[in-house]
């Protein structure tokens, strides 16, 4: 397989995608131990979407994603610290406690915040398009979402709108084929989620979202495309989710979803994928990949300790912050 | 390296989980991933899969249990590693302050109501006018403004003496004891022994002893010190008297802890002398005289007020011959002793004067019934009239 | 506009339109499209991206062409725009204001004639203003484009056509400071919006029969100032909340509670409050008229109040 990338930069890729898999499970584990509240969506199996995408952005482009977002906050730059001490909900993590895991936001790194609404950051992702155009900057957006969201009015009313304005804004759907338990064809009434660009006049591609090296390449394009004000770009990355819709979703979803499809898809793990390529263009060692993982294992340890040490916020901060 | 299996919080509002069957046994080998435990919750069935891979040591939870989240149900270690005993955490009772003897409730008359709008009032107030002497002119009788301005006009019924009123609101220690003895009185069904016990001989032991057990505690003894044994070996004769309700079962609990009340300026506490059953006499007097001493300083410890199984109230210090007290829940019953009188009794045929005392005991008739209440007393009875029984 | 060049002005016909009430006319000629940008019709749309292009650094004015369409990007106003700042423990600073006016008598029947303010007081993160006076308007519209939070700017459609003395320097009205619009000892009558001239109107009504009424204009509904209302209570011992928003649940249910929390002591009757019948706004015009207050309505609310019924 012809890899057309820097040697440096697939390790990096790879890295990645093994740092938000690591980060997920310890996630889950911390959950169903009770110190992570409410519910995680883990987004275990779509690692090489948020990695293909964001490593074509530079730390002010800015991205929006969803509740299946700690991948894309992690692949954006975020801090595992940080973040591990929001999932925890302490007065150290990036929302001070106030977010959790739907709402992480990093705005300095450019990530204007996971939301909990599906379809809910479009619209907002959208704006940040304008903003750019309007201060005449070189930055691009990059908006995440899932297949489900393809069907809310926000999709379309922001696709039309950025393509109406050309604004620099790539729309990632994370398309896992299921909406919580609803498959793709109970759902999109078009054979694809990409065929829907054409009702707006804009390129969309249909991608393997579990090779990361083609959504790195296809991404670079459409970024392109955004910073020579040819506008936006719908990017259908058909990815899977490993785990169920979120901790609460009984069997890791298997009550929607056939064994076989699951192991069907469990066989193109994006890390193992990557791992196998890379191992046999020998790009990595056996020893690289054990340094590698055990790096990751480090860093990720080191954020759950941080995040276990650091202090709840006081009563007293539930009434602040509200406005400026 | 030995892995605790807890029982996993596997959604938003999980709080326990009931393990429906374990999909292997003691001493199986398990792999990491493979399906482990069926455990239901919310009628939702789930397979929980082990976290590790090892043999399944020790299986700490069993079918049909309900297990709180996080709370270990399982080892997986290696052959031959040792396994220490996890400590299966159990939620602590919360440590509650216990009361004594109720206060009769006075009912009050209702008054009748006037009514009268808020600035009416104030200003009836101000002006030290009866509002039950102004004529309310506003819907249903109100009284309203312009009344009260008629009224100071004519020059209204002279000002009334109010009695000063002095308001005490319910908090603290006080708060607690209301709220718990309201509790108490409304849900356990209370019915009350009482006996007049020949206290010649407990005092003359109490006489006997107090030289020696003052000269090497360094600190006073006292006749409830003597009491706390009595009743100690009393509940080891009547197990049943030492238990508490829970739920629709009656448990019978092995350790004797009793609380002993006492009297604070704010309020009454009842701190717990732990196994008394064990405790020699001068044991029970040195940790009552510390625990005492401790009230009085506000500096008991939640461990020092909780798990009592046995309360023991003695008002006879404060000249109160005989009394009813409410049982301290979640106890089975209660023993209020009174002032020891010197009274005239029939004794072997003669009228002797012999010191006696009331001792009264409430208890829960869910758990005992008359009958076995009695046996108790009267074993307390024969202890304090006998009290070399006790060496037995 | 021109104080801050990066002001941006978003929402439905108003470039070459002017707005449908005229108030943007003339900004897209002097300012270009980029910074008077009109969108298709897509309510979702502009509020999330006003919301978007205000947290990264572009101040904008968001217009929704009746406060019914608010409905329409309900998600984005509650769940995005209110809760932005306080979700990202306060690093999102979000300068936005939406622009919106509602209000009946003009025939124009249920879905375009409602006051929705009271679901908007109701969301904590949200700011709501509304102006009665074309004073009032100037002073808050500019203390609301320069404040850094999210403002709700509710306008009502009868008023625009009204005429006041403006003057021509710099003025702010700041946020929580009500006016009392015309003095009395009799009775106050706290009202909003389009409320305030019925109630003004009432009130000369009131005084040819010897009752001088207190009218509080309230401006702004978050932050509210209570103060005012209640020393006007500590002087006339009664209370009329007169508000065009259906009674209830209007916004006089919460201000009465405050009232009666705070100022029990100086109450003679209960609060009354003046509201619309709880039924969509009909179209014909007396059918209409009986459902939106009047002065009738709000001197028989006065009347009960000082027990003259």
């Amino acid at each position: 397989m012809d890899i057309p990338l820097d040697e440096n930069l697939c390790l990096k890729l790879y890295e990645q995608m093994l740092t938000i898999r690591m980060f997920e499970e310890k996630a889950i584990e911390l959950f169903e131990h009770n110190f992570i509240r409410g519910n995680v969506h883990p987004c275990i199996g779509q690692e090489a979407v948020s990695v293909g995408v964001c490593f074509n952005l530079h730390r002010e482009d800015y991205m929006i994603n969803t509740h299946r977002g700690h991948g894309n906050c992690i692949a954006k730059g975020a801090d595992l610290k940080w973040m591990m001490a929001e999932l925890l909900g302490k007065s150290t993590g990036y929302c001070k406690g106030k977010g959790g895991s739907m709402h992480i936001a990093d705005f300095e790194g450019g990530n204007l915040g996971a939301n909990g609404i599906v379809g809910g950051g479009i619209p907002i992702a959208v704006g940040a398009g304008i903003s750019i155009q309007n201060r005449g900057t070189d930055q691009v957006v990059a908006c995440f979402f899932g297949d489900g969201a393809t069907n809310q009015g926000t999709f379309h009313e922001s696709l039309n709108l950025a393509s109406l304005w050309k604004l620099p804004v790539i729309f990632v759907c994370e398309n896992n084929l299921y909406a919580l338990s609803t498959p793709l064809k109970e759902s999109i009434s078009t054979p694809r989620i990409s065929d829907r660009a054409v009702a707006y006049g804009i390129p969309g591609m249909n991608i393997d979202g579990n090779d990361v090296i083609g959504v790195y390449v296809k991404t670079k394009e459409a970024v392109e495309r955004a910073k020579a004000g040819e506008g936006p770009t719908l990017l259908d990355c058909i990815t899977y989710r490993f785990f169920g819709h979120f901790t609460g979703d009984p069997g890791r979803g298997t009550t929607y979803r056939s064994k076989e499809e699951m192991d069907q898809w469990l066989s193109r793990c994006p890390i193992n994928t990557f791992r196998t390529q890379l191992l046999q263009e020998k790009i990595m060692t056996e020893e690289m990949d054990q340094t590698i993982e055990g790096n990751v294992k480090t860093s990720i340890e080191e954020a759950i300790r941080f995040a276990k040490e650091s202090p709840s916020p006081s009563p007293e901060e539930a009434t602040q912050d509200l406005f400026y | 390296m030995a892995t605790t299996v807890i029982m996993p919080k596997l959604g938003l509002t999980m709080t326990e989980g009931t393990i429906e069957k374990w999909l292997k046994q003691e001493g199986d080998h398990v792999q990491k991933g493979e399906p482990l435990v069926e455990i239901i919750t919310e009628k939702i069935n789930f397979q929980y899969e082990s976290p590790a891979s090892g043999i399944l040591r020790k299986i700490l939870h069993h079918e049909g249990e309900v297990v709180p989240v996080t709370v270990p149900i399982a080892i997986i270690a290696e052959e031959g590693e040792a396994v220490e005993e996890v400590e299966m955490a159990r939620p602590e009772a919360p440590a509650e302050i216990p009361l004594p003897a109720a206060v009769p409730r006075e009912s009050k008359e209702p008054s009748q109501r006037i009514f009268a709008s808020p600035i009416a009032r104030k200003m009836a107030q101000e002006k030290g006018l009866d509002l039950s002497s102004i004529k309310g002119s506003g819907p249903t009788g109100r009284i309203i403004k312009m009344d009260v301005l008629k009224a100071t006009e004519k020059g209204a019924a002279p000002p009334i003496q109010r009695p000063s009123e002095k308001l005490i609101p319910l908090k603290g220690i006080r708060r607690i004891i209301a709220k718990r003895m309201t509790e108490s009185f409304q849900n356990i069904p209370h019915f009350y022994l009482s006996l007049e016990i020949d206290m010649t001989s407990c005092l003359a032991l109490y006489e006997q002893l107090r030289e020696e057990v003052e000269r090497r505690t360094k600190l006073r003894f006292t006749l409830t010190d003597i009491l706390v044994k009595v009743t100690a070996s009393a509940l080891k004769d009547q197990p049943i008297i030492n238990s508490r309700i829970e739920g629709d079962q009656i448990h019978l609990i092995e350790e004797i802890n009793i609380g002993v009340a006492i009297a604070l300026e704010d309020g009454l506490i009842v701190p717990v002398i732990h196994h008394a059953d064990q405790k020699s006499l001068i044991e029970i007097a040195s940790t009552l005289r510390g625990l005492t001493q401790k009230a009085k300083e506000g500096k008991l410890s939640l461990e020092e007020v909780g798990g009592g199984t046995f309360t023991l109230s003695n008002m006879g210090m404060l000249g109160i011959d005989k009394f009813n007290p409410i049982i301290n829940p979640p106890e089975c019953s209660i023993l209020g002793v009174g002032r020891t009188v010197e009274k005239p009794v029939f004794h072997g045929g003669e009228i002797k004067v012999r010191p006696m005392a009331w001792f009264s005991l409430s208890s829960d008739h869910r758990i005992v019934d008359g009958a076995t209440a009695s046996l108790f007393l009267n074993h307390i009875k024969k202890l304090v009239e006998n009290p070399p029984l006790l060496l037995l | 506009m021109e104080r801050d060049p990066s002001l941006m002005l978003i929402g439905e016909d108003i470039g070459r339109y002017g707005g449908i009430f005229g108030v943007t006319k003339g900004l897209l000629e002097e300012f270009g499209p980029h910074r008077v940008r009109s969108t298709p019709i897509s309510e979702s749309a502009i509020i999330g991206s006003a919301l978007g292009a205000a947290m990264t650094g572009i101040r904008t004015v968001a217009e929704i062409m009746y406060v019914d369409f608010t409905t329409c990007a309900m998600d984005q106003i509650v769940n995005q725009v209110a809760k932005m700042r306080y979700m990202s423990g306060g690093k999102a600073k979000i300068p936005m204001v939406i622009r919106t006016q509602g209000g009946g008598g003009r025939g124009n029947a249920a879905q375009h004639s409602q006051s929705l303010e009271a679901l908007f007081l109701h969301i904590p993160g949200l700011k709501v203003v509304m102006p009665s006076t074309p004073y009032d308007a100037r002073g808050l519209l500019k203390t609301a484009i320069r404040d850094d939070n999210p403002v709700m700017f509710i306008e009502h459609k009868l008023l625009y056509a009204t005429k006041g003395p403006v003057p021509d320097g710099e003025y702010l009205i700041p946020f929580g400071q009500s006016d009392i619009k015309r003095k009395g000892r009799d009775v106050t009558i706290a009202a909003i919006s389009y409320m305030v001239m019925k109630a003004l109107k009432a009130s000369e009504r009131l005084a040819g029969e010897g009752i001088e009424a207190e009218v509080i204009d309230l401006r702004t509904l978050v932050p509210l100032d209570l103060e005012t209302i209640l020393q006007s209570v500590r002087k006339t011992n009664r209370v009329v909340v007169v508000h065009e928003g259906c009674r209830r649940n209007g916004i006089g249910a919460e201000i009465s509670s405050l009232i009666q929390e705070e100022g029990f002591d100086f109450l003679d009757a209960p609060v009354e409050r003046v509201g619309s019948l709880n039924v969509p706004i009909p179209y014909t015009e007396s059918l209409e008229k009986a459902v939106i207050p009047d002065e009738e309505d709000i001197i028989s609310a006065v009347k009960k109040v000082l027990y003259r019924t």
